[in-house]
């Protein structure tokens, strides 16, 4: 059975170095915008050509990386890849009319940069892969890892993601209508549901193998499905629980992606009245904004949460009566068509 | 036509911007220090950065590499030919 082990997550909240999730820091200007450390571990002249998707990437790998043996394999999640470098790189050919371009900002600008600068930096020669499916690019790495463990029941991984916001492409998106045109507040994003979200940014690292010694949390499942149906939804999550849970028992917390957008509201509105009212739900978009791969959050959130037991305030939504909180089923919905859920468990200890 | 002095501290501000080198300022870089190496402790990406810097913002251009890092071995040395070959 795969095992979280350590995990690095940097994000616009209070979570590298030091986790603190009683406060939450608010939103400017409807993004939420993470929280860079001063990465000592990044040679100064690596760091100034990174753009910030690769520098978090990087910077929350780093901690892994010291601690943990070469892994077999990077397998990092990023939906979008270095987006300001790609527009920096997009201008420069429209302004030197596809003339003479410098390489640094293309170089940055590929989804497999933030891959290939931990490789280069741990000169790792293993296994090295980006997924880059949208709003499933983390679900994908996830099951990638699993699967990789399965074949190579000794081996570690580091798995991660990143993504960063993008000015261009953050306007793009909310005249899309994916973001609010209205300022709101994370604080207050629940209050006047409407259409669109707040725009966010992380990145998430964690070293991962078959070993549960030492380990922080249990990968029990993930299952992803595209589908605009709401009944589809609920179906894929009752085979997916069924497959995954002893007969008649439920996660002891739901933590939903819900995002403050109406358009995602059926899907979480049918997800949470599965359960009966002592299964508490949680959320966590206000504490990160909307992002790709974002639903890596979550995953780190719930690694702490199954090792403390308890749920951080902020992120409740309904309190449920259970006792202890050891199992958790994460939900997480991209845009009305990309679903995912995620099964983790604390880690039974013998 | 642009003083000497003033051609390179605009250099200087064009490689720090060209090369995002954000904790470095044009008082930082001295006139004879070397770019590449020790001092500024430039590398070879850079040297390509910089090349297309004297094309984009002063009409040069570098075929050959061995010329090119004559050219680049420090703010003198760049804005001396600069100088003399600039087309814009």
């Amino acid at each position: 059975m795969p095992y979280f082990h350590q995990s690095v997550c940097i994000s616009p909240q209070n979570s590298f170095p030091e986790t603190d999730l009683s406060r939450i820091r608010e939103s400017k200007n409807n993004w939420l915008e993470a929280t860079e450390p001063d990465y000592p571990g990044i040679p100064a002249a690596v760091k100034r050509r990174m753009g910030k998707s690769v520098r978090m990437a990087v910077g929350a790998s780093i901690p892994l990386l010291k601690k943990f043996p070469p892994p077999d394999g990077m397998v990092i999640a990023t939906a979008n890849g270095g987006m300001e470098d790609c527009i920096r790189f997009l201008n420069q050919i429209h302004e030197y009319k596809e003339g003479l371009l410098t390489p640094g900002s293309f170089v940055q600008s590929t989804s497999n940069a933030a891959a290939a600068q931990i490789a280069i930096l741990t000169k790792n020669h293993n296994y090295n892969i980006t997924h880059v499916h949208r709003g499933l690019a983390f679900e994908n790495a996830l099951l990638d890892v699993v699967m990789l463990l399965k074949e190579n029941p000794q081996a570690g991984y580091l798995l991660g993601s990143t993504d960063e916001i993008s000015a261009y492409n953050y306007n793009i998106d909310r005249i899309a209508g994916w973001f609010r045109d209205e300022p709101v507040l994370n604080t207050g994003l629940f209050e006047k549901p409407a259409k669109g979200t707040i725009a966010g940014e992380g990145a998430f690292m964690v070293w991962m193998n078959n070993e549960r010694t030492a380990a922080q949390a249990e990968m029990m499942a993930v299952k992803t499905i595209h589908t605009v149906d709401p009944g589809l939804v609920l179906k894929t999550m009752e085979k997916f629980l069924s497959e995954n849970l002893p007969s008649g028992e439920t996660p002891d917390l739901v933590l939903t992606g819900e995002n403050g957008d109406i358009r995602m509201a059926p899907y979480i509105d049918i997800v949470e009245s599965y359960f009966n009212e002592s299964v508490p739900v949680a959320r966590f978009k206000h504490f990160c904004g909307e992002y790709c791969t974002a639903s890596s959050f979550a995953c780190w959130l719930a690694i702490q949460i199954v090792q403390c037991g308890f749920v951080p305030p902020l992120l409740i939504k309904k309190k449920g009566s259970r006792s202890s909180c050891k199992r958790i089923l994460i939900y997480n919905n991209y845009r009305d068509i990309q679903h995912a859920f995620i099964l983790i468990s604390a880690v039974e200890r013998v | 036509m642009m003083e000497t002095a003033e051609l390179k501290q605009q250099v200087k501000e064009q490689i720090i911007h060209f090369l995002n080198l954000t904790t470095v300022k044009p008082e930082d870089i001295t006139d004879d220090e070397p770019l590449f190496g020790e001092g500024l402790g430039l590398d070879s990406i850079d040297s390509i950065e910089l090349i297309v810097l004297l094309s984009r913002e002063y009409g040069i251009t570098i075929q050959d590499p061995k010329e090119g890092r004559k050219i680049l071995t420090d703010i003198n040395t760049m804005v001396d030919y600069i100088e003399k070959n600039r087309t814009k």
